[in-house]
């Protein structure tokens, strides 16, 4: 069954590459990046692993940082959407947001503390409680619908946009506030050094001489609208959710399965949920994380369903942003539609043999009105969106 | 609805301290008896013991090879056991797993493991960290392992939206079974009740003793904490063979100003667990609706509403409302008594509220 196309009215972003999506655009296509030891915060590893942080950004106290981004990202995409706090009253609203550590209760200093058999205090608890991502967003903007936080790992910002749609489809809301949202810290960082997939210098997706990901930070907001609730408001369609598939490898905490079936499933579906076949896809945006597995396995499965469509990563613009991740490679995904090019793949340079189908070297111009956008998480989750041009 | 859009609860597995399975969780509903344990929690001060409800997960082993739960930590075991359990109440064959979704829903996650992974840092410094207590602590490990050893390679979810946990994840449920992206959808809420859980209830009630749940009076603080997993097998209606109940839909959203219209239940079945904040919002919403409760027989606990929709299930299968245990309810003059019996439709919703005002709703009838 081909699911209705679900217009995408507003969009915000900020990570490393820019505090607004025009700002990450322009960083992108003039091929900046600046990945640099974690500034925030400090580990006694010996080895200091470049990130992609956001300088200077703040959040106010009483919020978790990843809320605080969510937020910053969400205001954007309402601007955009031209939804102001008056015309939101009058709406059904949901809001659905993915996330790592966004509801996560591991608040370091907290667990020093009781680990060295002290009574520490509550507030950080709190705090964690108070910020879960989908709750501070509606909280803000005082909105009366659905609320949903998916946190399914790398892949979860792809997921809320794809449950998002199905909300907006079903009618429970005229509007809903979709996206992801991840804050980068010393858990996290600890966490991925342990698994020894990350890459001592600036990360080099699909390349030969690959050794694995930058971590990074940031958020990406979509307002996906019902066609009513445009019309009534006579708002242009930046772009349209046009298919969402999704599917588990049933294999590994943490690796890819190595055939890429869960990922083949999510494509075939967010194809033929959207009406579409591959010949309809102008370029693919990859989850191309830099890690050996990953990118063999999803050069692969590119080359056999999509073989000759461009793709590329933008994970060398941003780093991983975890839970962000999907969202903000959706917004990008969109703006190149819109743009009629796509970035080159920064950190590509050596092909690798393994890989037969490269990604795009330069800035290159693509066709079409439809393009995809890849997300594959720990725990074997693939998920994967099909954005049309507005 | 027709029968073709319907979805049928095929399978229920529940795990908590009231014991394993359907058969357990149906005897302490009609006797209404769960008895807390109590769990050992480091404080400043020292040791101290707070009541808690535990469960067992030793049965797990008839489930999954004892080499295998070597690697997996307490969290995913309750919900494997739980899913386990779920498709073994429904009968549903391994070659039946084609087509087979998996949500779970989790208001705390993994926090034992997540905990652990801190500790190997903290002791032994950054280098020391634990790759396979990390790998375990992102929150959608149980997920992965439940897929991995039942071999579900269909859509895969988690959500943590707190005390909205499980309606919010049951209506992305819905909507998959719905959209046809699946022909069943295994649903698992599960809840673990670590040591810095339990740390943060002893800052909250302080040590405690243990004292029976009596949520439907809302002037007492008198939650005890829990662990456990309630599990649902949902299925689109043709592809089921028999089951529980239908369900109808599952809400969540924020109240307006002027509260909002209960549905029109033979039964409206409160999540209310003991904590007096809740309690008295419990109140000013269902107080004369017929109510029933029945958090003091698996405590309190973010997935604590998947346990109340499994009970609903049960009440509308045996067509009987198991007695709602606690004492008098005199903050719910019409909580349904002994023996009660459905009156109007046969239909029972189940209502939980979150922060703020916030709540969720889920609606189950016989067709």
């Amino acid at each position: 069954m081909t699911d209705a196309p679900v217009p995408i009215t507003g969009m915000g972003c900020i990570c490393a590459a820019g505090r607004t999506l025009p700002g990450c655009m322009e960083s992108l296509f003039r091929g900046a990046r600046a990945p640099a030891p974690p500034v925030r915060f400090a580990s006694n590893h010996p080895v200091r692993y470049p990130v992609f942080e956001v300088p200077g950004f703040e959040g106010p106290p009483g919020l978790l940082r990843t809320s605080a981004l969510g937020l910053h990202a969400a205001r954007e995409a309402l601007e955009d959407a031209g939804l102001d706090r008056e015309t939101l009253r009058g709406m059904r609203v949901g809001v659905c947001v993915g996330t790592t550590v966004g509801c996560v209760l591991s608040d370091e200093g907290f667990c020093r503390e009781h680990h060295a058999g002290r009574d520490p205090d509550m507030a950080s608890f709190r705090r964690i409680l108070h910020s879960n991502p989908a709750e501070a967003i509606a909280r803000e903007f005082a909105l009366s619908g659905p609320l949903q936080t998916v946190v399914n790992a790398c892949s979860s910002g792809t997921d809320a946009v794809g449950i998002a749609g199905s909300w907006i489809r079903a009618d429970l809301c005229d509007a809903a506030i979709a996206g992801g949202a991840d804050e980068l810290g010393r858990i996290t960082y600890i966490g991925f050094i342990s698994l020894m997939i990350t890459d001592e210098s600036p990360c080099k997706p699909f390349d030969r001489d690959r050794k694995g990901l930058n971590l990074g930070e940031g958020a990406a907001m979509l307002v996906l609208e019902s066609e009513r609730s445009r019309r009534r408001r006579e708002k242009r369609a930046r772009s349209f959710l046009l298919g969402y598939g999704s599917a588990g490898d049933a294999y590994h905490l943490t690796a890819p399965r190595p055939d890429g079936a869960g990922l083949r499933n999510a494509v075939a579906e967010a194809l033929s949920s959207g009406g579409l076949t591959a010949g309809a896809i102008a370029f693919v945006n990859a989850h191309g994380t830099g890690t050996p597995d990953n990118d063999r396995v999803e050069s692969r499965v590119l080359g056999d369903l999509l073989p000759g469509v461009p793709y590329h990563s933008t994970k060398g613009y941003t780093g991983h942003a975890l839970g962000a991740a999907g969202a903000i490679e959706a917004v990008f995904t969109a703006s190149c539609l819109a743009r009629g090019m796509i970035p080159a793949n920064a950190g590509f340079e050596t092909p690798d043999p393994e890989i037969a189908n490269p990604p795009v070297r330069e800035a290159t111009a693509v066709s079409g009105n439809a393009a995809l956008s890849e997300s594959l998480a720990f725990g074997g989750n693939n998920s994967v969106i099909v954005l049309g041009k507005g | 609805m027709s029968a073709a859009g319907r979805i049928v609860i095929e399978g229920i597995g529940m795990v908590g301290s009231f014991g394993c399975g359907v058969s357990d969780f149906s005897r302490a509903l009609a006797d209404g008896g769960s008895r807390p344990a109590s769990l050992a929690v480091s404080t400043g001060s020292g040791p101290i013991e707070i009541p808690a409800h535990l469960a067992d997960t030793s049965p797990l082993s008839e489930f999954v090879p004892a080499r295998t739960l070597r690697r997996i930590d307490r969290f995913s075991r309750l919900a494997l056991l739980g899913s386990f359990l779920a498709l073994r109440d429904a009968g549903l064959a391994d070659t039946e797993r084609r087509r087979l979704g998996l949500i779970v829903a989790s208001g705390h996650g993994a926090t034992g493991i997540t905990y652990a992974f801190l500790e190997s840092f903290i002791k032994d410094g950054d280098i020391c960290a634990s790759p396979t207590h990390f790998a375990n602590s992102v929150h959608n490990s149980a997920a992965a392992n439940i897929s991995i050893l039942s071999g579900i390679a269909g859509p895969c979810l988690t959500v943590s939206q707190f005390h909205l946990s499980v309606p919010s994840a049951l209506a992305t449920a819905l909507r998959w079974l719905a959209e046809g992206r699946a022909d069943r959808v295994l649903f698992a809420a599960v809840e673990e009740l670590s040591e810095l859980i339990g740390y943060a209830w002893y800052r909250r009630r302080g040590g405690a003793k243990s004292v029976p749940m009596t949520p439907l009076r809302t002037a007492e603080e008198t939650a005890v904490p829990a662990e456990g997993a309630a599990c649902l097998l949902l299925s689109r209606a043709e592809a089921a063979r028999g089951g529980y109940c239908a369900l109808g839909e599952a809400v969540t959203g924020s109240r307006p100003d002027d509260g909002f219209p209960l549905p029109d239940a033979g039964l409206l079945v409160l999540s209310a667990d003991g904590r007096k904040d809740a309690g008295r919002r419990f109140a000013a919403l269902a107080r004369n609706a017929r109510i029933a409760c029945y958090t003091p027989l698996y405590g309190s606990m973010p997935a604590g509403p998947a346990f109340d929709l499994a009970a609903a299930a049960l009440i509308l299968k045996g067509g009987r409302i198991f007695p709602s245990p606690g004492d008098a309810a005199l903050d719910f003059p019409a909580t349904v008594p002994a023996g009660g019996e459905l009156l109007g439709a046969p239909r029972v919703s189940c209502l939980t509220l979150g922060d703020g005002a916030t709540f969720g709703l889920a609606t189950l009838e016989n067709p």
